[in-house]
């Protein structure tokens, strides 16, 4: 009923290939996209600046890694790092004078550069020794943090990031820092979408099956694994930049510890591997879970009129949140973005699934 | 998804304590002052922030009991933020929205990552014994106090405590430096290495990697060093894997002089008598033996008014937590004796900059903060351990300013973008 398929006929590769067949997905993605576009207009500043912004921002980091090991099949443990290079090469360059536009792609770039370093681990090992490599290149970096104050400002230091300007117009306003992450989750999201249905994304899915099959097909599996670290790098660097430029508002090295690491690949898992909606909807759990679990906790004791210390208060709803992460990987090992699946697949011929049985 | 309207006031703020014990004849009367509390209460800063915050109850209680602020009863909202920095800021987002302008992380990381709103919004932050060092350079950091030592401050009085021990010169004494390989440990070495050179001290820099539990090899290379002297920058059970290693390596305690990190729980686990010796630099005084712990103990604990378990009262970190918020309180009831009511970030500014020699009855080393220094003077002492209770072993000191005084100045010159 709602996501009529009456009268869809592909008479072409061109309409076979269209990004949203069924005119149901596409318009709820249109919906989806005017209302991030009203946000500012419908949500109070409190929720668009502390959790949509940084929930669209870590979205496109998801996005990013969720390219190279969602769709390559590559795990990667030192994603923020490949953040924290972005971040301080965009803020540099900014403070050396270098207009933002350029400063963000320098970001992606270096970025880019740095990650393909990663890449070149990933043609010797795989599976959970790759997982390893990264994650050592993760404390490499963290210790370059902590031991170059030409980097970081010194140590226990921090490192402003000078007035955002694009287009020669500073961006200030809650609005305006909110369009600009907006902005980037959704060039981010078209990427991928489109990604997805290109000779390249096919290639990184074969790479990701078993490379040696890849290979006899004629797919270059050294060459791709390559492709997916840099572009996703590249993704990484300028989502780091414009985290410190939106958000924090200086970068600093705890921002893109390891923990932050695990975090984005959280996501990714709990969102659902190569999954798009994944993405998003892995990000709100790990991000904003956390606050709102505890919002929602202690307005329910305050209701109840119990009595705790705020120790207790605290850790309950880590307990909850953790236990939610376990239940909902239970429900469904494929992620949120799988359960969004299930949920569309039952409503595909709802009412008349029963017919079928 | 996300819920539009705003939260009604008290459910939003996480845990808020209400005070319930206000005297009756202030029941209703006037506005809270609110302290925004936005805490690390379940990762990283676990070891002290429970004794923290229940000082700060039992402080605000007793201050209530008293009659509030001039008249205006204390309100404490505390958060978790679990060490995250995205949580600290929408913390702080929230309560900033709630009417708060006077906030307090409790956590580096947050700290910094607060630093640019709090100083665009132009309100408060209390930043004792956490965040930049650099920040108490007033003249920079306008909007943030953090009243109390820096580690830079720390290790200079340290080091001026080694002096005066070793009949006031350092030529040839060989002062060891172990500390735990990242920024909280890092800090000290520019202050070390300046002072070195000045003094004509030997100086061994000994690093052992986080978590910390393994020091083995810096311990070994102290034992060759012989050093007269180790100053420690360690945390929590770190000391407790030190006092091992020295043991093994055959290293006396009473060489060993801690950051102010170390408390009755560490001695506990190091073993009272065999911490006997042992010293650390503080700029509160431990134990119980102190008018306004004694003031505590009698209005709220023996009536059974306490916020929390009386065990964790002997702890330095209760103290910690009393002298922080003594400050705070102090500085708000000079902002409203100058500046009268309603309270607002600008007067309590200036209620900060007025605290004069202000040591809370002996709580604390005297704070002097002015507009230019909003450490107020950084002074820490030395305590020993005897085996069963802290005894001070110097006055309040606050030595090699001048050299302090360059790094944080050289420091918050970077902060600066435009």
């Amino acid at each position: 009923m709602f996501y009529r398929q009456s009268g869809i006929r592909h008479r072409s590769y061109v309409s076979d290939s269209k990004l949203f067949p069924i005119p149901m997905d596409r318009n709820l993605v249109l919906f989806l996209f005017l209302l991030g576009l009203a946000a500012p207009l419908l949500i109070d500043t409190l929720y668009l600046n502390s959790y949509v912004l940084p929930w669209l921002i870590w979205t496109a980091a998801a996005l990013g890694l969720n390219l190279v090991t969602g769709w390559a099949g590559q795990l990667h443990l030192g994603y923020a790092a490949i953040m924290a290079v972005g971040a301080y090469s965009a803020v540099h360059a900014a403070r050396f004078g270098i207009p933002w536009e350029f400063a963000l792609l320098i970001a992606g770039l270096a970025s880019a550069a740095i990650g393909s370093v990663f890449a070149f681990a990933a043609m010797r090992v795989k599976g959970l020794y790759l997982a390893l490599t990264t994650l050592a290149m993760q404390f490499v970096m963290d210790w370059v943090l902590s031991h170059v104050p030409a980097i970081t400002g010194g140590s226990h230091a921090s490192l402003q990031s000078p007035p955002f300007k694009l287009l020669g117009q500073p961006i200030t306003s809650d609005a305006g820092l909110y369009y600009v992450a907006f902005g980037w989750c959704v060039i981010v999201t078209i990427f991928v979408l489109n990604m997805r249905r290109t000779g390249l994304g096919r290639a990184l899915v074969a790479v990701r099956e078993k490379d040696y099959a890849a290979a006899i097909l004629g797919v270059n599996s050294l060459y791709y694994k390559i492709v997916a670290f840099a572009t996703s790098s590249f993704i990484a660097g300028i989502t780091g930049a414009l985290l410190v430029v939106t958000f924090f508002f200086l970068a600093s090295p705890e921002q893109f510890s390891v923990t932050v690491s695990v975090q984005v690949l959280a996501m990714v898992i709990v969102g659902g591997l190569a999954s798009i909606i994944g993405s998003y909807l892995g990000a709100a759990l790990i991000l904003l879970m956390p606050g709102f679990a505890n919002s929602l906790f202690s307005a329910t004791a305050d209701f109840l009129g119990w009595q705790m210390d705020p120790e207790t208060l605290a850790h309950i709803p880590n307990a909850a949140y953790g236990a939610l992460i376990i239940i909902f990987l239970m429900v469904e090992p494929l992620g949120l973005g799988k359960i969004y699946n299930n949920i569309r697949d039952y409503f595909l011929v709802w009412p008349f699934d029963q017919m079928k049985k | 998804m996300l819920p539009i309207r705003k939260y009604a006031k008290g459910l939003a703020a996480g845990a808020v304590l209400g005070i319930a014990a206000l005297s009756s004849s202030m029941a209703q009367a006037a506005d809270p002052i609110k302290f925004g509390m936005c805490y690390d209460l379940s990762k990283s800063y676990t070891f002290i922030t429970p004794q923290i915050v229940q000082a700060v109850r039992d402080l605000a209680e007793l201050t209530n009991m008293k009659g509030g602020i001039d008249g205006h009863p204390i309100e404490l909202i505390v958060q978790d933020h679990g060490n995250e920095p995205q949580r600290g800021i929408e913390c702080y987002e929230k309560l900033k929205r709630e009417g708060v302008f006077i906030f307090d992380m409790l956590s580096t990381p947050v700290s910094i990552a607060v630093l640019p709103r709090i100083m665009s919004d132009k309100n408060i932050l209390l930043q004792s014994l956490v965040g930049r060092g650099d920040a108490i350079d007033g003249s920079v950091f306008s909007q943030i106090f953090p009243v109390g030592p820096t580690y830079w401050g720390q290790i200079a009085n340290d080091i001026e405590y080694v002096r005066q021990t070793h009949n006031g010169s350092l030529k040839g004494v060989k002062i060891a430096f172990v500390y735990v390989d990242y920024p909280f440990g890092q800090e000290p070495i520019e202050i070390l290495k300046t002072l070195a050179a000045k003094e004509g001290f030997e100086l061994g820099l000994f690093p052992y990697p986080l978590p910390g539990s393994d020091q083995s090899s810096a311990w070994t290379q102290i034992r060759k060093f012989q050093p007269d002297a180790i100053v420690s920058w360690s945390l929590a059970k770190m000391h407790v894997v030190a006092s091992r290693e020295m043991k093994r390596n055959g290293i006396p305690m009473d060489k060993y002089i801690s950051v102010n990190w170390l408390n009755e729980i560490d001695i506990t686990n190091i073993g009272p008598a065999e911490a006997k010796g042992l010293k650390r630099g503080t700029n509160v005084a431990g134990g119980q033996d102190v008018p306004i712990v004694k003031e505590i103990i009698a209005e709220l604990y023996d009536k059974g008014k306490g916020n929390g378990d009386r065990a964790k009262l002997n702890d330095v970190y209760y103290n910690t937590g009393l002298a922080i918020y003594s400050v705070a309180f102090e500085a708000a009831r000079l902002a409203v004796e100058k500046g009268g009511w309603p309270l607002n970030a600008e007067k309590m500014k200036v209620g900060f900059e007025s605290l004069k020699n202000y040591d809370a009855n002996g709580l604390f080393a005297p704070v002097t903060v002015t507009a230019e220094d909003h450490g107020g003077g950084g002074k820490t002492r030395i305590e020993m351990w005897d085996g069963e209770k802290w005894v001070p072993q110097t006055d309040w000191i606050g030595a090699y300013n001048d050299v302090v005084w360059e790094v944080v100045k050289k420091s918050s010159k970077s902060f600066k973008t435009e």
